[in-house]
């Protein structure tokens, strides 16, 4: 066994230790979902990538992995879509604009925007997975040039909890955006499409050697998407997937994201497919 | 470095001569056949010939429970409590929990290094003593002879009418020095055997689990296992951990503590919503012994587990890490015959 340094290298971070942010702006999505905006003490830059956590704490109620919503090309403050499940999360859902949380972060890979120079972007979006891959698409919007075409497929469960209204609509009426929304179970009132999120896949045409798919949606949803993007051709290596886990720490200690013997919260949570295509724990 | 003997009926004046310098802690006696480690108040009271403890000195460095954040909630602050060096001397830790040690180093160092942990450990001074495996010890099969001294500053090999006290490090020779002892001349004698092994080389068991993510006795194991979280418990190389925060009854203060945590309970992949991703036992069997022997293994190139034995001596069902990594040989050798 390898003897190791066992003094604590200069500049070690105080790993734990969450940094007091303000909430400037709450709005209400759906029942269910707010989006929360947060600004950090001098209005500094998280200094995210798009794909990136961060842990949000409230003292006394306890600490959990949030993703980031808004694009780093956000200046000044970051956005939080949080859904109520929980104690944590319902109590922030009380909280008001003023009031302060601890933010710790940014954690994880995030997507290497690098890589998407001059693709086209294809986003797969189910449910609460449009949360995190916001922050991709407004990067994407806000560095158009850069990038090819911007596909948006989003499936959501109803009609009724459907996130992001404003901008959806913006998506939809936008030239430089091609957006594709499906609902499970529309209410009497839906006029749109109708059926599971793979149903968008197939018609869609693609340049498939230059198109990047980026995949966040429940569990469930993954490998039927796979599966769909495979019978499309578009190859293994074009696909990048961000998955959820419990990242309890952050800082790939505590244990509990553990893909076998990947920890999401610093190898994930985006993850490049062939890079995980041989962790059986993955889906 | 130098060698003495340290005959028995000098011992407890040894462990004073420690106490004179540093805090102490040592295997005691905790009911009828259970040690463990604790700060020597009598050194007549240390036992130094025992089969190991329920925990190893792991919970030290990564104390079962551990004061992160401390908070107001008057005015929404939080602050960090002081952690202090032990400085202190660990006396009669077997090699194998020697080396769970450096390999917690390993875990806490790289990455992200961990201030409290590192804080912890830095002063912690060491004195390894042989042992007489019994039939839950095997790290000799993962590389940890009984007599090994990697790691210590000092070591105490059992002899003929006491020890042969072998000074390894600068540090362990200050601890040494002015008690006088005469120098021991006589080869050492030869470590004790093992009675339990894992029949496999080291280098071979990299094949071996790349082969067996899905055998059997993963399901088989399962069908024993109460995911009570055990095995987890007294190993001494688990380090995973839950943060929970708590409020005190007026409701003004608080803190946010890191408790130990294992991967053989349920709610370990919890997310919000409800999703378990290893709601099977037998996956979650795996995930603990693919830990020991996989995972961190193909990058570190060694085991992680330390071939204690203790999560096979305290499992509720009788399951045992060397059974199963042997069967896991067997099965791969059939299939590779």
């Amino acid at each position: 066994m390898t003897k190791h340094e066992l003094i604590a290298p200069a500049g070690t971070k105080d790993l734990y230790l969450p940094v007091m942010a303000e909430i400037t702006d709450v709005r209400q999505m759906t029942p269910l979902e707010k989006l929360f905006e947060i600004r950090l003490p001098g209005g500094v830059d998280l200094g995210h990538r798009p794909g990136q956590f961060v842990e949000v704490s409230l003292f006394g109620v306890g600490e959990a992995p949030i993703s980031i919503s808004s694009s780093p090309t956000k200046k000044g403050a970051f956005d939080l879509g949080i859904r109520k499940v929980g104690m944590l999360t319902e109590m922030i859902h009380r909280m008001q604009p003023g009031e302060r949380i601890g933010i710790r972060g940014p954690f994880g890979s995030g997507f290497d925007m690098t890589k998407f120079k001059g693709k086209d972007v294809l986003v797969i979006a189910g449910g609460i997975g449009l949360v995190p891959l916001r922050s991709l698409i407004n990067y994407v919007l806000d560095n158009r040039a850069d990038f090819g075409r911007l596909v948006i497929c989003y499936g959501s469960k109803s009609d009724t909890d459907l996130l992001f209204e404003d901008e959806r609509r913006a998506w939809e009426q936008d030239p430089r955006v091609e957006f594709h929304l499906t609902v499970d179970h529309g209410s009497p009132a839906w006029s749109g499409r109708t059926g599971v999120i793979t149903t968008l896949i197939p018609g869609l045409d693609l340049d498939l050697p230059n198109t990047l798919a980026c995949v966040c949606g429940p569990p469930i949803m993954y490998r039927f998407v796979l599966l769909a993007l495979k019978s499309k051709r578009l190859p293994e290596e074009n696909i990048y997937m961000s998955l959820e886990r419990r990242m309890k720490c952050g800082v790939g200690k505590c244990g509990h994201c553990q893909i076998n013997g990947s920890y999401v919260c610093q190898d994930g949570p985006v993850y490049h497919y062939p890079d995980i295509k041989a962790l059986r724990e993955a889906l | 470095m130098a060698r003495f003997y340290l005959e028995k009926g000098k011992v407890a004046a040894f462990i004073a001569h420690l106490q004179s310098q540093k805090t102490v802690y040592a295997p005691h006696r905790k009911g009828r056949n259970a040690f463990a480690f604790a700060p020597v108040e009598r050194p007549q009271d240390v036992v130094l010939d025992y089969p190991r403890t329920v925990s190893s000195i792991k919970k030290y460095f990564l104390p079962p429970r551990e004061e992160l954040l401390s908070f107001n909630l008057a005015e929404n602050t939080c602050a960090q409590p002081a952690v202090a060096p032990l400085d202190a001397v660990f006396l009669g830790v077997h090699s194998y929990d020697v080396h769970a040690v450096l390999k917690l180093d390993h875990n806490f160092v790289t990455g992200n290094p961990e201030r409290n942990y590192l804080t912890r450990r830095q002063g912690a001074l060491i004195v390894g003593v042989g042992f007489t495996p019994d039939r839950f010890h095997f790290s000799g099969s993962v590389g940890i002879p009984a007599g090994d001294t990697t790691g210590c500053d000092l070591f105490l090999h059992p002899c003929e009418g006491g020890y042969a006290l072998e000074v390894l490090t600068p540090a362990g020779e200050k601890l040494v020095a002015g008690f006088k002892l005469p120098a021991h001349t006589s080869g050492l004698p030869a470590a004790a055997p093992f009675q339990q092994h894992i029949y496999v080389p080291q280098a071979k068991l990299k094949d071996v689990f790349a082969h067996n993510y899905d055998n059997a006795v993963w399901e088989e194991e399962a069908e024993k296992c109460m995911s009570c979280g055990t095995c987890n418990l007294v190993c001494p190389t688990c380090y995973c951990f839950d943060v929970e925060d708590a409020v005190d009854i007026t409701v003004t203060r608080g803190s946010r503590e890191r408790r130990w945590d294992g991967c053989m309970l349920r709610s370990f992949t919890e997310v919000a919503g409800g999703e378990v991703f290893r709601e099977e036992p037998a996956a979650r069997q795996r995930h603990r012994v693919y830990r020991k022997f996989k995972y961190i293994s193909d990058e570190t190139g060694e085991p992680w587990c330390v071939g204690c034995g203790r999560c096979t001596a305290s499992c509720t069902a009788d399951i045992s890490i060397v059974s199963i990594v042997n069967r896991l040989v067997n099965d791969y050798d059939a299939v590779k015959a």
